[in-house]
């Protein structure tokens, strides 16, 4: 019977709790660590201890003797698994070939040798410790400038001087703009590594059936898709023989926005014993081998007039890679590259990247992917301008940003910003901030010795990544919307939600649109056998273009549904609405129940229309979106011990129409925390060894809730024109936002020291040197 | 992440725990140290007998003129308890800043002195306390002071087959005023320094003064030397200023990623200066 | 990591010079020092068993002594390699007279690695010093 029920009232806009939160909350969420199947097998891996070295023999024997070891593999015996993929591709790349497990040579700490399978993961865990291998340790180096110095270690011995590649990018008159300049401005600006510490590690399961000759991969992904397409080149099976599947994932924030050796490693090893088998991520080799983001040193100069105007930037940015490049890793920079003029005028760059390999883990996208760092450099370099010039950074801000009514604004980089009005977020942040009495206060503070800082940060992002040209694998997204025989509705999008909330999000738009309630709606996604192929959830393009696919998919489908219902009416003059389609004249009306189940029983159809009420939507975005905001920070300075307390902080950001505006602030909240890891307190360091020092937890400072401010959160809204649904995107925002703010508050705070640029992380022991030196 | 193979038994006596640990056994009470480490393969006790569900263990009492904490109480329950809330506040406040939530739930004060990790947070306030450790084996019973039983970086005065079954700390004098104060490696939550002091006054003077240290550097100690120039002082703003800078003295300060020895000598008279102001704004 | 530190030593420069490279004595004074194999000129095999409260790990290694200049300095390499990770360390002693006694003085250069460097980067400064101090503890009798 059909039990659709209509409603009236709309949910697009609501602050709605996210219907994925109670399956979270009570633990009963399925991730790929809660798989079990009859037979299942335990993969441990073998990684290297050193970040060099040559592999003069290994000797499996001992493990392989091991009770309950079904089986050891080293680089040899996968030699037939195809390289782990880059998809990156810039003119002159080097590309190292990436081995899914070692052969003669390591490159990084963490580097897999060998996998030992057994029948449970203690016995898979206690083998890898009898797997014998005799290194011939090399020079390992850690840091990319060191690795440019002359006479540095070879990370790959056929590429001495460790330059994976070179860009460079330039637009206008920039020679001339410099010349011309009254005012130049250097600064050094480094966007420490970071380790992504999304809160579930990878894992796999692989399920390998050969009388179907099917492989199933369970895996910890934010590409299904795209896992399925490469690990299937990896393994030389047919695609549509391999099933990828992405269960409940928690958390991403880039790191999974990747193919990794162990995905085709743990296809390989089902493959090979004909059994299932599971390899879940420790913390530490989380921390180790899965890939980290930023790893920047820039060198920034911008040229300025005396009132402020600013003229040209120059900035050249040193891309620590690490050892190898993962998926996107080279790519990664050059989206620094077009953001660095961030939201302001400026028509002169220049740009160049140097990008080089360490003996260290790969970078790739981390929240924000390239444009934290560029908006660091550039609000930095703003802010530094208006040190120079004695001018408040508001006010410089306010000079150099595009008009208003200069949209579409074509930027110096390439890019065509769709719409904007900057000036509107940064002066509600002041306002609500109550700027001019803050500043009052900092002046009377300062008479007394106090060090309390006010930063802001205007930012620009690139989201809803992006047109098909612009992306290594298609930038499109893709939905099915289908309503069922009974009337209820289901959703299939190509984005793998990891978080973000879209089974909310999606249902309140398919709920409005089709004038249903929200619980006839599921919505589905990650597994490639379900729904049709998809790209992905990152750069903040989950709603922007995998929503859109679906409001396309949706109005294919209510123009279906208002064929049948003017069939059903025996009316050419019909609504559809609220759920129902009218008869203008009669009245009369069928209900969305209805009319699905008319087409599914197909007694009748209308011209020219088949059976059923299905509809897929692939659709390609026409540009980038161009979100944007202020945030604005104050801070006060302990002098005795350099701690930095945060005593306000706003985030005024603008991502077009909210959908829903509880998980627009969730959004920017989680982003602000990852933002204020980066300024405060998270860096992954690497020793000259190339050991990673800030191997766990117990070293590597994850924001904890406790540490978190509070952060007054608010909106201005200005809708995109790229997409019907106005939205721009929001996962990224509160982490670009948020570094540079924090950093212009404490430089601000100990400017009256002399102080005129800090690297982050602004840890209390550098501001306690900084105020020392200062005495 | 996974331990090496062990066998595990829980205790369901003291006497049974004794006779294991005689044997060989690795007693296990809230885990928070040892279970980590285990998973990292950096201990590998063939053999761990749980101590943590001892009734036995598992007591706040006051008698003779001091409380009597048992080796399996919880830092929760040393915090929440309102004995020790009233009589011996500066082990309260202490507990709370110990770890998190999480960790004060299973942790427990007899492993945390067990361990003696150079950073925990306990050490100071009983090095302050002048706290008092029962140990027993099975040949008997001893007690020995916090000042003798922290030896060094995680060795204590603990014999093999020795386990920690009381801790005996004084009732606080009504007037002393108390305080523990802390910079909080923030990974962590270990004290990168940590500053426990108990302040008396009398006739308008210092009467008593006790500063156990932590985290800055091998093991727990007692600033001595502070102590006896707050003493017969009242207390003023150079005074106790005087009296902080003696509490790093003569000490092998350490050094690590968080925290570099000058900083953490310099935070040990910054966080003693607040400790001293904030005990003796608390005294009467 | 750099690591150095002074230690006194009750004998003459000589006398310490020479027990700093007696290998039977260094067997019995390296903090879990199992066995000491002499394996070519100043160059010996070492296993030892590292136990500080929980932590505890096998490792196998060598010791060179290089550089001799007696009674004044020698330069002592260590490496050694368990399960629970390796270490690696060169360091120069240095000999000077003090009465009857020598002062002892070390300045070396310290690798880490495997899980020790991962997650003991809180202790490893600590601990080092720790076990140094038990060594020359031990030679002072």
């Amino acid at each position: 019977m059909a039990t659709t029920t209509t409603k009236t009232e709309t949910l697009v806009g609501k602050r709605i709790r996210r219907r994925e939160d109670p399956r979270l909350i009570t633990g009963t969420a399925t991730y790929v660590e809660d798989i079990k199947m009859p037979g299942m097998h335990y993969a441990a891996i073998v990684r290297s201890p050193h970040a060099a070295a040559k592999i003069r023999s290994i000797d499996t024997s001992k493990a392989a003797a091991h009770p309950g070891v079904a089986a050891v593999f080293v680089g040899k015996d996968v030699a037939g698994v195809g390289p782990v993929p880059c998809g990156a591709s810039l003119p002159g790349l080097r590309v190292p070939h990436h081995s899914i497990l070692a052969t003669d040579r390591v490159y990084f700490v963490g580097h897999p040798v060998a996998v030992v399978v057994a029948t449970d993961r203690y016995i898979a865990a206690d083998a890898a410790d009898l797997v014998e291998i005799d290194w011939d340790v090399t020079q390992a180096v850690a840091d990319p400038e060191k690795a440019l110095a002359s006479g540095a270690p070879a990370v790959h011995p056929e590429w001495p001087d460790n330059k994976a590649f070179d860009f460079h990018q330039e637009h206008g008159e920039i020679d001339k703009a410099f010349a011309e300049a009254d005012v130049v401005v250097k600064q050094r600006i480094t966007s420490q590594r970071l380790i992504p510490t999304a809160m579930e590690t990878r894992g796999v399961v692989a399920e390998w059936r050969a009388a179907d000759r099917a492989l199933t991969l369970y895996t910890s992904t934010q590409i299904p898709h795209l896992v399925r397409t490469l690990v299937a080149m990896m393994l030389g099976l047919e695609e549509n023989r391999l099933r990828v599947v992405a269960p409940e994932v928690g958390g991403g924030f880039g790191s999974k926005l990747n193919v990794y050796a162990e995905e085709a490693l743990m296809g390989f090893v089902s493959m090979k014993i004909g059994k299932p088998v599971k390899w879940i991520e420790s913390r530490r080799e989380n921390f180790l081998t899965t890939i980290h983001g930023r790893g920047h040193v820039d060198y920034y100069e911008i040229a300025a007039k005396k009132d402020g105007t600013i003229l040209g930037i120059k900035l050249k940015i040193i891309q620590d890679l690490g050892a190898y490049h993962q998926l996107l890793t080279p790519a990664i920079p050059t989206l620094s590259v077009l953001m660095m003029p961030g939201l302001y005028r400026t028509q002169n760059i220049r740009a160049d990247i140097v990008g080089v390999f360490t003996n260290c883990v790969p970078t790739d996208a981390y929240r924000g992917a390239g444009r934290p760092e560029a908006t660091h450099g550039i609000e930095r370099m703003v802010d530094m301008l208006a040190a120079e010039l004695k001018m408040d950074p508001a006010e410089i801000r306010l000079k150099n940003f595009v008009h208003k009514d200069e949209f579409p604004f074509p930027t110096a980089t390439g890019l065509t910003y769709d719409s904007g009005d900057y000036a509107a977020p940064l002066k509600k942040a002041m306002d609500l901030a109550g700027y001019d009495k803050l500043r009052a206060e900092q002046a009377e503070a300062r008479k007394q010795g106090k060090l309390m800082g006010i930063g802001i940060s205007t930012y620009g992002e690139i989201c809803a990544l992006g047109p098909s040209p612009a992306t290594p694998a298609g930038g499109w997204e893709s939905a099915t919307v289908k309503i069922e025989p009974t009337g209820k509705v289901t959703v299939m999008t190509g984005a793998s939600p990891h978080g973000q909330g879209e089974e909310t999000t999606f249902a309140q738009v398919a709920a409005d649109e089709l004038g249903v309630d929200i619980d006839d709606i599921l919505v589905l996604h990650g597994d490639t056998s379900i729904v049709q192929y998809g790209i992905g959830t990152f750069g903040s393009r989950g709603t922007a273009v995998g929503g859109t696919a679906m409001y396309f998919a949706l109005q294919e489908l209510k123009a279906k549904l208002k064929k049948f219902g003017a069939m059903m009416l025996n009316s050419d003059d019909v609504t559809l609405a609220n759920g129902q389609c009218v008869c203008n004249k009669t009245g009369a009306a069928k209900s969305i129940a209805e009319m699905a189940a008319a087409s599914y029983r197909a007694m009748a159809l209308p011209p020219n229309t088949q059976p059923g009420m299905v509809s897929t939507y692939f659709w390609e975005p026409p540009n980038f979106t161009f979100p944007f905001g202020a945030h604005l920070v104050v801070t006060d300075i302990d002098k005795d011990t350099g701690a930095i307390s945060i005593r306000r902080y706003i985030a005024v950001d603008d991502c077009g129409n909210l959908l829903n505006p509880l998980i627009v602030d969730g959004q920017v909240h989680g982003g602000v925390a990852q933002g204020l890891g980066q300024a405060l307190w998270e860096q992954a360091v690497y020793d000259d060894n190339g050991q990673l020092v800030t191997g766990e937890l117990t070293d590597y400072v994850v924001p904890r809730a406790h540490m978190m401010p509070w952060i007054e959160s608010s909106h201005t809204i200005t809708p995109t024109p790229v997409n019907p649904l106005g939205v721009k995107g929001v996962g990224e925002a509160g982490t670009i936002g948020c570094s540079p703010a924090v950093v212009n508050s404490v430089v601000d705070a100990l400017s009256p020291l002399g102080v005129k640029h800090i690297d982050m992380p602004m840890t209390p022991e550098k501001i306690w040197n900084l105020v020392k030196g200062a005495h | 992440m996974i331990p090496q193979n062990f066998e595990y038994a829980a205790a369901q006596t003291l006497d049974d725990a004794i006779k294991q640990i005689a044997g060989g056994a690795k007693p296990l009470a809230g885990g928070m140290s040892l279970i980590p480490m285990m998973k990292l393969r950096l201990a590998t006790p063939e053999r761990l007998i749980d101590i943590g569900r001892l009734k036995e263990l598992n007591y706040i009492r006051e008698s003779g003129g001091a409380l009597h904490i048992g080796a399996a109480a919880t830092h929760h329950e040393v915090e929440s308890s309102g004995l020790v809330r009233g009589k011996c506040p500066l082990l309260s406040e202490t507990a709370s800043h110990i770890g998190d939530v999480q960790v004060r739930n299973m942790g427990t004060i007899g492993g945390s002195i067990a361990h003696a990790d150079p950073s925990a947070d306990y050490p100071a306030a009983l090095q302050a306390l002048e706290a008092k450790f029962v140990l027993k084996s099975s040949s008997g019973e001893r007690t020995v002071s916090a000042a003798d039983f922290f030896v060094d970086t995680f060795a204590t005065a603990l014999e093999p087959g020795e386990m920690i079954r009381e801790v005996i700390v004084p009732l606080e004098a009504q007037g002393t005023g108390v305080s523990y104060q802390k910079m909080y490696q923030p990974a962590s939550g270990f004290a990168i320094v940590g500053i426990a002091l108990r302040i008396a006054r009398s006739g308008g003077k210092i009467s008593m003064a006790r500063i156990g240290v932590t985290g800055l550097s091998g093991k727990s100690y007692r600033a001595i030397d502070a102590e006896k120039a707050l003493e017969g002082k009242a207390g003023s703003a150079t005074e106790i200023q005087n009296a902080a800078a003696l509490v790093p003295q003569n000490v092998d300060i350490n050094s690590d990623l968080h925290a570099s020895a000058d900083y953490r000598r310099h935070l040990a008279v910054v966080y003693a200066a607040r400790a001293i102001a904030a005990a003796l704004s608390r005294s009467a | 990591m750099k690591i150095s530190g002074t230690h006194r030593l009750p004998f003459p420069p000589e006398e310490s010079y020479a027990k700093l490279q007696d290998p039977e004595l260094l067997a019995q004074t390296i903090p879990g020092c199992e066995s000491l194999e002499k394996i070519g000129e100043d160059e010996y095999k070492m296993k030892m068993k590292m136990a500080l409260a929980a932590v505890s790990g096998a490792f196998e290694g060598k010791i060179r002594i290089a550089d001799k200049n007696p009674p004044e300095s020698f330069r002592l390499i260590v490496e050694g390699a368990g399960k629970i990770g390796f270490v690696r360390g060169e360091g120069l002693l240095k000999f000077s007279a003090a009465g009857d006694a020598t002062e002892v003085t070390y300045d070396g250069d310290v690798q880490v690695g495997g899980t020790i460097a991962a997650v003991g980067q809180r202790l490893i400064d600590a601990t080092s010093k720790t076990m140094i101090r038990k060594f020359f503890e031990k030679i002072a009798g």
